[in-house]
């Protein structure tokens, strides 16, 4: 129930330039009172606020009605903000709490009544405050959970990546030294697989010539006797190619005597070794690999 | 026709008048059950009207209206205009505290046709709190009974200590975060 006379009723002297103060309807509600005169000043109290307010009213009444412009609506308004706030806050600084009334029946329902509101307040905000603290509890409890997890993942997580990293090192650089090393192995027993094979088929099917005379026959200019040890085919072959591999830039090579002069000629035939442009008795060894 | 006069009667003792204007009719029918329902411990009684000025036939039959709800859709275009025309036929001293702005439908983000700075317009210019709510949900619905509720009862002089005025200037002062 309402509160019955308050400090709002004491103000009600209105000053001219204040018409949009408002006066508090004043009201009685204390039906618990006992005593009677004490409810006879209080409704005596009452009346005369009352007739207080209905000569305010009249007052009101006379000044008519004004509406806001259509340009300017927000100046004009802040004018009269500015008028009634000034106004107001004049009418504070002239009140003083005053008591309602000294009669001790009103002050000990009073007083009740405040203090009962004020407990009820203040247990719901306990109430409020105490759920709040709950849900709080409980949001610290979950994300502490959540953290915790988050904890235990990073750690997993960091220790596999350790693990990875370390492996992965290990592996790349030996596996790849490793397979290195095969590889020149393969090509070196490729290559003396290859070489040997060479060798053994020149000599089968090239050998050096005979000192009978059928090899003489064979060829036209034997006038000289083979003063000059001759050389195999295989040794021949052995150093073109090593003359083109040590040498690219000059890999011409002069005829020696030591080379059989036929061999010479099929080695030329078949496109195996290549003439000097300028200088028939150079040859170099034709490059395949290019 | 009668324009509202904020102190053109006597109040009645405990109670309070609030009036409604706003083009939709269901919702204002919405608010005001919602409003009716809540815990009160004065008579209150609501008016709703779709636009002013009031036709003065019952001008003598309602009581001093309190406070002034005007409501804006904010899904029509229509109901802005109409809070604009009803704006032009308020008593001046209204705008001290006894009108407020309730700006409904925010639920519906796609549906807005109404711009936020024409609301701001209205607010800056009228001096006047702006209410933003959704009436289709229950809950928000509530709250926005039990806030025009405490408006109400400010504006009526059941708080004493606190005049509309200055409970306006509360409201406002707590708004203009907003640019």
């Amino acid at each position: 129930m309402q509160v019955p006379l308050t400090h709002g009723v004491k103000a009600e002297k209105l000053p001219e330039q204040m018409p949009d103060h408002q006066p508090s309807p004043a009201e009685i509600v204390n039906e618990s009172m006992s005593r009677v005169d004490a409810k006879e000043e209080l409704l005596d109290e009452c009346e005369s606020i009352w007739k207080q307010m209905e000569e305010c009213q009249s007052k009101l009444t006379l000044l008519g009605t004004e509406t806001l412009p259509e340009s300017d609506a927000k100046l004009s308004l802040l004018m009269m903000r500015v008028k009634a706030l000034t106004a107001e806050y004049n009418l504070w600084q002239k009140r003083s709490p005053e008591i309602i009334s000294t009669n001790p029946d009103v002050l000990v329902a009073l007083g009740k009544e405040e203090l009962q509101k004020v407990k009820n307040d203040l247990e719901m905000v306990l109430s409020t405050v105490q759920s709040k603290n709950k849900k709080l509890r409980e949001d610290l409890k979950r994300e502490q959970q959540w953290h915790d997890e988050q904890l235990q993942i990073v750690d997993v997580l960091s220790g596999i990546e350790e693990e990875m990293k370390n492996q992965v090192v290990q592996f790349s650089e030996k596996r790849a030294f490793q397979e290195l090393k095969n590889k020149m192995l393969k090509l070196r027993t490729y290559k003396e697989e290859l070489l040997n094979a060479l060798g053994e088929f020149l000599e089968e099917h090239f050998p050096l010539p005979e000192e009978d005379g059928s090899a003489k026959k064979k060829k036209k200019n034997s006038s000289e006797e083979p003063a000059v040890e001759l050389i195999t085919l295989h040794e021949i072959l052995e150093i073109l190619i090593n003359k083109l591999m040590s040498t690219p830039h000059e890999p011409y090579l002069t005829i020696s005597d030591s080379f059989w002069p036929p061999y010479i000629e099929l080695l030329l035939r078949y496109g195996i070794a290549l003439r000097h442009p300028e200088d028939p008795n150079r040859i170099r060894l034709e490059a395949f690999h290019q | 026709m009668a324009a509202v006069r904020p102190f053109g009667k006597l109040p009645a003792l405990n109670s309070a008048a609030l009036l409604l204007v706003g083009s939709d009719e269901g919702a204002q029918q919405q608010l005001a059950e919602a409003i009716l329902k809540e815990k009160k411990s004065f008579k209150i009684s609501i008016h709703l009207a779709t636009s002013l000025p009031l036709p003065s036939e019952r001008d003598h039959l309602r009581p001093r209206i309190d406070l002034i709800a005007f409501m804006i859709d904010i899904k029509s275009k229509y109901s802005l205009k109409n809070v604009e025309a009803s704006l032009a036929h308020v008593d001046a001293s209204f705008f001290l505290g006894k009108v407020c702005f309730l700006v409904t439908g925010v639920g519906r983000v796609n549906y807005c046709s109404v711009e936020t700075n024409a609301v701001w317009k209205l607010r800056d210019v009228y001096c006047s709190p702006v209410l933003y709510c959704e009436l289709e949900l229950e809950g928000i619905r509530v709250a926005t009974a039990q806030r025009l509720l405490r408006m109400l009862q400010i504006c009526a002089g059941h708080v004493p200590g606190v005049s509309a005025l200055s409970f306006g200037s509360l409201m406002r002062n707590s708004e203009d975060e907003q640019p």
